[in-house]
């Protein structure tokens, strides 16, 4: 048998220490203490992964329902000291919530809950109408993206480096920069067939 | 061109330094990436971290049947792999219930396919409320590096397959699993509870039954997943939650050691009666379990009919099962040899399978 290549996201990491899947709960665990893993995981990552899913969703509420499930999931199923818990949860935040946004009656149930998001009052009436506005219509353009796009610009759009969102799609580094500028095209095109119809 | 200046490879940095040209590029390309992050923005949530934590610990652990999933598959992905794992899972049942006499000792030495619907599985899974399962030792399946570190950990040598079928690839990854111990107490009074709060018409335990233990031993076991295994893999779009299956590997092979059951106070009649008792049993299956010739060493493998079908073969001269998926898709076989339970599996023909496990050294 030939050496492994190094673990990436995707890949099993192997080897003596390497995850043990538990059969009992179903959970990836190592010797050290995963529960306090986990703790660890959730303070650096969940307001992240809820940013991730507001950027999609524009609507904190359901976004933290969404980083609530990805955690859920995540926990189930994954060691918290897996090198590839950020990556992994980042992109599960980015296509749960996609995949909410293109439910059509939540996004109805979202738009009314937009109209009523608290948080920006210091605005004017009529600027927070064009706001919410803007809003629902980038939303429904982002929803018509394929789900690659569509997550590409939002992870970005979210603060992570190109490095982080090359991890979580499981692209190259080098790719990141062309996917985004054709995800940036798209969106653009989609805004603004959405503005003239 | 990127708006990460981190993300520059060296080189390009330092000719970005001296061009004029890709610092209009490289700007015009952030001025996009800026607008789009406007277009996206939000106002930031206001988050409680603690009570968040608090949420997603609560949450309730997927329970599958007897507190067992089967390793490399992700619970509820795809509909046939959640047949066969629930088929899977009780095995152990059955062979508890099919084991030959009073206090047995039981030790497989060969198989047979029994089928089961999925309302069989439904209606055993029922037997769960006659007790409760604890593992005296639980089982644990760890990924591993070489087949000398499986062997090393579980005393069996990974089986080497000689004339792997074309497309399928030859990377490979070990798997061991150290040996399991599980042991199911019957318990009257959790079973008349367990009625009373469900309203099913479950058969009453039968008298002495009560306190009895099955033990089931599994394992060791080693495994070859061969493909381009992605257990870990990271989301996509094939679920309501946006989380994937696994990728499920091209070949599996398994080798572990026959398992074994044990008993309390529970006579093999007792428990067939029982069984076949139970409302909802198809037809076909109850057929089975009275069929089967000498239970006292035979293995039930439960064939889940709505997505596969069963044919008996030879492999080296002892009986197996082979399966086969009504797509044609998949195909498997299981058979026990020198006190072995083997069994091979994946996305290829049958009588690929049947060569390799023919070919096996």
């Amino acid at each position: 048998m030939g050496p492994k290549p190094p673990p990436e996201l995707g890949s099993v990491a192997v080897s003596s220490g390497a995850p043990v899947l538990n059969l009992v709960t179903g959970r990836m665990s190592t010797a050290r203490s995963d529960d306090q893993a986990f703790e660890d995981l959730f303070s650096t990552e969940y307001r992240r992964v809820v940013g991730i899913a507001n950027r999609v969703l524009a609507d904190p509420h359901e976004a933290e329902d969404v980083a609530q499930e990805v955690f859920i999931d995540f926990h189930r199923l994954h060691s918290a000291s897996a090198q590839y818990a950020p990556a992994w949860l980042h992109r599960a935040a980015a296509h749960t919530a996609l995949n909410r946004l293109r439910g059509a009656k939540r996004r109805q149930r979202r738009e009314l809950a937009q109209a009523a998001e608290e948080g920006e009052h210091s605005i004017d009436p009529q600027q927070q109408v064009e706001l919410d506005e803007d809003r629902v219509r980038v939303r429904k353009a982002l929803a018509r993206l394929a789900p690659k796009p569509a997550a590409v610009l939002v992870l970005r759009a979210s603060g992570l480096s190109y490095s982080e969102v090359a991890q979580a799609l499981g692209v190259g580094i080098g790719q990141v920069g062309t996917l985004l500028r054709r995800a940036e095209t798209s969106l653009r095109k989609e805004v603004t067939s959405g503005t003239s119809n | 061109m990127v708006d990460d200046r981190d993300s520059i490879p060296a080189a390009d940095a330092r000719h970005l330094e001296g061009c004029a040209e890709c610092q209009a590029r490289q700007g015009a390309a952030s001025d996009d990436a800026r607008a789009i992050t406007s277009l996206l923005a939000v106002p930031e949530p206001k988050i409680n971290l603690a009570a968040a934590l608090d949420r997603v610990r609560s949450a309730p652990e997927a329970k599958p049947v007897f507190g067992f999933r089967l390793p490399l598959v992700r619970p509820l992905s795809r509909p046939a792999m959640l047949g066969f794992a629930a088929a899977l899972a009780a095995i152990a049942l059955f062979a508890t219930v099919i084991a030959n006499d009073y206090l047995f000792n039981y030790s497989p030495n060969s198989v047979t396919a029994v089928p089961v619907t999925v309302a069989d599985m439904q209606s055993l899974s029922q037997l769960s409320a006659y007790g409760s399962v604890t593992w005296t030792t639980k089982p644990q399946l760890q990924l591993v590096a070489s087949a000398a570190e499986a062997q090393s950990l579980t005393g069996l040598k990974p089986p080497v397959v000689s004339n792997l079928p074309a497309g399928v690839s030859t990377n490979v990854t070990y798997a061991a699993m150290t040996q399991a111990i599980a042991v199911f107490t019957f318990d009257a009074a959790q079973a008349a509870a367990s009625v009373s709060a469900d309203g099913k018409s479950l058969p009453a335990l039968p008298a002495g039954m009560d306190g009895a233990k099955l033990t089931v031993t599994v394992g060791p076991a080693v495994g070859e997943v061969f493909g381009n295994l992605n257990l870990n893999a990271a989301p996509g779009s094939s679920s309501s939650s946006g989380i994937p299956a696994a990728d499920l590997p091209q070949l599996v092979l398994i080798e572990s050691n026959a398992p074994s059951v044990t008993s309390t106070q529970v006579t093999t009649k007792q428990l067939e009666d029982y069984l076949l008792s139970i409302s909802g049993l198809s037809p076909e299956l109850t057929k089975a379990i009275k069929a089967i010739g000498n239970p006292s060493s035979t293995l039930p493998i439960p064939i889940p009919i709505q997505y596969a079908t069963s044919t008996t073969v030879s492999i080296n001269g002892n009986p197996g099962v082979a399966l086969g998926d009504n797509t044609g898709l998949g195909s498997g076989v299981i058979w026990v040899q020198h006190g072995e339970l083997y069994a091979i599996a994946g996305t290829v023909k049958q009588s690929d399978v049947l060569n390799i496990a023919d070919n096996l050294h």
